[in-house]
């Protein structure tokens, strides 16, 4: 059992589920409490001890049906079909098992392993003998993998011609003690349909075992690849899961957020208020105060650019502005191709993946059009310039190439001088700025901040430079 | 303490707390272990009734530290009474002379206050919050730490030292060992992933809504006059209505409170007049209000056409 455990605990480690050695530990003691007798008891203990996430709840639940119940139910399944197959009551069933278990007597030592648990009906020692030969096929990769099928390289470990022909042979057998007409005919073809049951049952434990280790394997290094990888060549898969890594952003922004409220919060030690608040005491500060520093809010204007061109970009790009507009009570953020269109309300009524779908479907502007980030921007200065004030942050998010129409760069100048900061994320590399129809070189001399953001890794970065 | 998982189950039972198998057996591994107990779950699905309902199966004494942002040591551990500090060194001005009428000079003075401080630096003094009083607590208890994701990180590393070694320092005093073990109960709300290391320490118990059965036999428990057709239709709305993309799904408490409402309108069954006017114990967002509401009435019509006679008769309960 406790071999079983552990390989148990590694099976959920492969496929992504965090088990620690402490963890293990637990759970075996807590099995030395409860006992392994009763099923669901054991499912309960292994999954409170050793699954501590409830996204993860799933993925044990299933991986437990495959490891612990897997070829055991397949077997029960089996006895009952044949049962049915053969028209025999359970009774009679046994009565059968029993007879032919008296003659695999008589023959010991002639049988192979796996033939006599066949014969017998010995389901523990079949499950057991499938098993190791699995254990040991997944231990010895073979250097000619390729050339035969797993099942072809199980069913020579386990002989299976071998079980075949001694089948065979005892089939002869029965027939030379010329047992009794119906009898020796059901007996007959019971025994192929355990032979035919065996071959169904190992392709099924194959595939069970390839799917416990191939169940969405959460590979480390491809997730690091992944971060580095520009946005531009990402494939639906990255994109699922790249929108872990977003929120996972912005709880980062959050945390760092938090850190810095508390700091300020400790202030610095108040005369004035510290005196007042103890005249009661006569002048004894029993009570100090501290100076705290007002929170200050920030404001967010977001322009993002959702044309064509930075389509993959822009998705990640939304669902972060999406996370900012979470995380402060004043954001607004805006989209822009030619025309520009405010989402913040949408972005409030709606969930993340939603909102940004929305957003880009050209529900608020026409996605179809050429950008242009003059046009844009004159808009903004028209219809909302009166909503920056010394305390707003402007993000604008686009590649910049402005379809050589008029840059209208006074704006970025007229934004710079009123608002607190102007920062400006590229997804195109800072190599190309300024090339073709990029208007970059225009635009950058205004912005506080502008940088290159072409993967994960730099919108980290990117976060430590917006929130320091 | 708990002799076996269906000493739990009928335990909990006598509190009027419906548990299923999964539940009682994390909560028994936790009491036999002595275990701290992670307890994740939707909002309002009893995390936190089960910490006091732990308390009142064993006859212990619940603490209960509620956390938020900004939670330090001082809220959670323990303080130092400066006022009463000192006040007792304004009363005892005379005593504290009589101690320093020896010495010559500024040195020995010191001295002879350091030799004292002990005085100050007691038990005396040292005001016990949540999880001191828990670790000191002359009688075994159970410590309920609710919505731990609430607090930040830092409470959370501070939180790993107590709960692995059930001890903490005090500088001025030493090392203060808990008397017994605590139970602990954690809840979390999922609004922050709690660290591994926390995890690791902890059992893990993620609690759902319950299936129809359960929740009825819930409803039939804490709101015993209710009809058995009302409770009926209840549960079978409020599972349609968890299916819904709702920004708050509805939750046990709620159920409850709506058929408290309800059994106190004096209600056999439902009418839609009857729903719209009291949706809002039920549901708490305007936006949610207004897709409940559709559900609602496809969920009157199918009834209605179950049953293939216009619901004229459905008022009379209303007068």
């Amino acid at each position: 059992m406790e071999d079983r455990l552990i390989e148990f605990a590694s099976v959920l480690r492969r496929n992504g589920i965090r088990v620690s050695l402490a963890e293990n530990m637990d759970a075996f003691r807590a099995l030395e409490l409860v006992g392994i007798a009763d099923p669901a008891l054991f499912r309960h203990t292994l999954r409170s001890t050793l699954v501590k996430r409830a996204s993860d709840v799933k993925p044990f639940e299933e991986l437990f049906d495959y490891f612990f119940l897997g070829i055991g139910q397949a077997l029960d399944a089996i006895d009952r079909r044949i049962m049915e197959e053969l028209g025999l009551s359970p009774e009679q069933f046994q009565q059968m098992l029993d007879q032919l278990q008296r003659l695999v007597t008589q023959m010991e030592g002639e049988l192979s392993q796996l033939t006599r648990a066949l014969l017998n009906n010995n389901r523990g020692e079949i499950e057991r003998l499938l098993r190791d030969a699995l254990q040991q096929e997944m231990e010895q990769s073979m250097p000619d993998g390729f050339r035969y099928t797993p099942y072809t390289r199980m069913a020579a470990r386990l002989q299976l011609d071998r079980v075949q022909s001694e089948i065979e042979r005892f089939k002869g057998m029965l027939q030379m003690l010329g047992e009794n007409g119906e009898d020796l005919q059901n007996v007959l073809r019971y025994l192929d349909e355990r032979m035919r049951d065996l071959n169904r049952l190992l392709r099924e434990v194959i595939q069970q075992e390839q799917r416990k280790r191939g169940l969405d394997p959460k590979d480390s290094s491809q997730r690091a690849a992944l971060a580095d990888k520009s946005f531009a060549y990402y494939t639906e898969d990255d994109i699922r899961q790249m929108n872990e890594a977003v929120a996972r952003l912005a709880q980062r922004l959050k945390n760092r957020l938090s850190v810095r409220r508390k700091k300020a919060a400790r202030g610095r030690f108040d005369i004035k208020k510290t005196l007042r608040a103890n005249l009661q005491y006569g002048g004894v500060p029993f009570h100090i105060r501290l100076d705290r520093r007002k929170k200050t809010k920030p404001q967010v204007m977001v322009l993002c650019d959702i044309s064509d061109s930075v389509l993959n970009a822009s998705r990640f790009m939304l669902q972060f502005v999406y996370s900012i507009q979470d995380l402060y009570s004043k954001v607004r953020s805006f989209v822009f191709v030619a025309e520009l269109g405010e989402v913040t309300q949408l972005f409030e009524a709606n969930d993340i993946q939603t909102a940004v779908e929305a957003a880009l479907k050209g529900d608020v502007v026409d996605v179809f059009s050429h950008s242009n980030f003059g046009r844009a921007f004159e808009q903004f200065y028209k219809n909302f310039f009166s909503a920056v004030n010394g305390k707003t942050t402007v993000l604008i998010i686009g590649d910049g190439r402005n379809n050589y129409n008029r840059p209208n760069d006074w704006v970025l100048r007229e934004i710079q001088q009123k608002a607190k900061q102007l920062i400006w994320l590229n997804p195109e590399s800072r190599m190309t700025w300024g090339i073709g129809d990029s208007e970059m070189p225009r635009y950058v001399p205004y912005c506080h901040i502008a940088e290159e953001c072409r993967s994960i890794n730099q919108l980290y970065k990117i976060v430590d430079l917006i929130v320091p | 303490m708990f002799q076996s998982v269906n000493d739990v189950i009928s335990g909990f039972g006598a509190q009027k707390y419906i548990c299923n198998k999964n539940v009682a057996t994390v909560v028994y591994l936790g009491t036999s272990l002595q275990k701290p107990i992670l307890v994740e779950g939707p909002a309002g699905v009893g995390k936190t009734e089960l910490g006091k309902v732990l308390a009142d199966a064993l006859g212990m004494q619940l603490i209960r530290l509620q956390c938020y942002e900004g939670l330090d040591e001082a809220k959670a551990l323990y303080e130092w009474e400066y006022a009463k500090q000192l006040l007792y060194t304004q009363i005892l001005k005379e005593k504290i002379s009589d101690i320093l009428q020896g010495s010559q000079t500024l040195q020995e003075a010191v001295d002879c206050i350091a030799n004292q401080d002990g005085v100050f630096f007691s038990d005396r003094f040292l005001l016990p919050r949540p999880l001191l009083r828990a670790l000191l607590s002359e009688r075994p208890c159970v410590l309920l730490i609710d919505e731990i994701d609430k607090s930040d990180a830092e409470f959370e590393a501070f939180l790993l030292e107590v709960l692995s070694d059930f001890q903490i320092s005090v500088p001025e005093i030493g090392t203060l060992k808990a008397r017994h073990i605590p139970l602990v109960i954690l809840t979390s709300n999922n609004s922050r992933e709690m660290s591994d290391a926390l995890k690791r320490r902890c059992l893990h118990l993620y609690i759902d809504f319950p299936d129809s059965e359960r929740e009825m036999e819930i409803i039939k428990l804490k709101v015993p006059n209710v009809g058995a057709r009302l409770a009926e239709e209840v549960v079978r709305l409020l599972q349609r209505l968890r299916k819904l993309d709702l920004k708050k799904i509805p939750s046990i408490s709620e159920t409850l409170d709506w058929v408290r409402a309800l059994t106190l309108l004096n209600v056999k069954q439902l009418d839609q007049e009857l729903v719209e006017e009291t949706l809002s114990t039920l549901v708490k967002y305007e936006a949610d209000i207004r897709k409940a509401h559709h559900e609602l009435k496809a969920y009157l019509a199918e009834k209605q056409a179950q049953r293939g006679v216009p619901g004229s008769s459905d008022k009379d309960h209303l007068h």
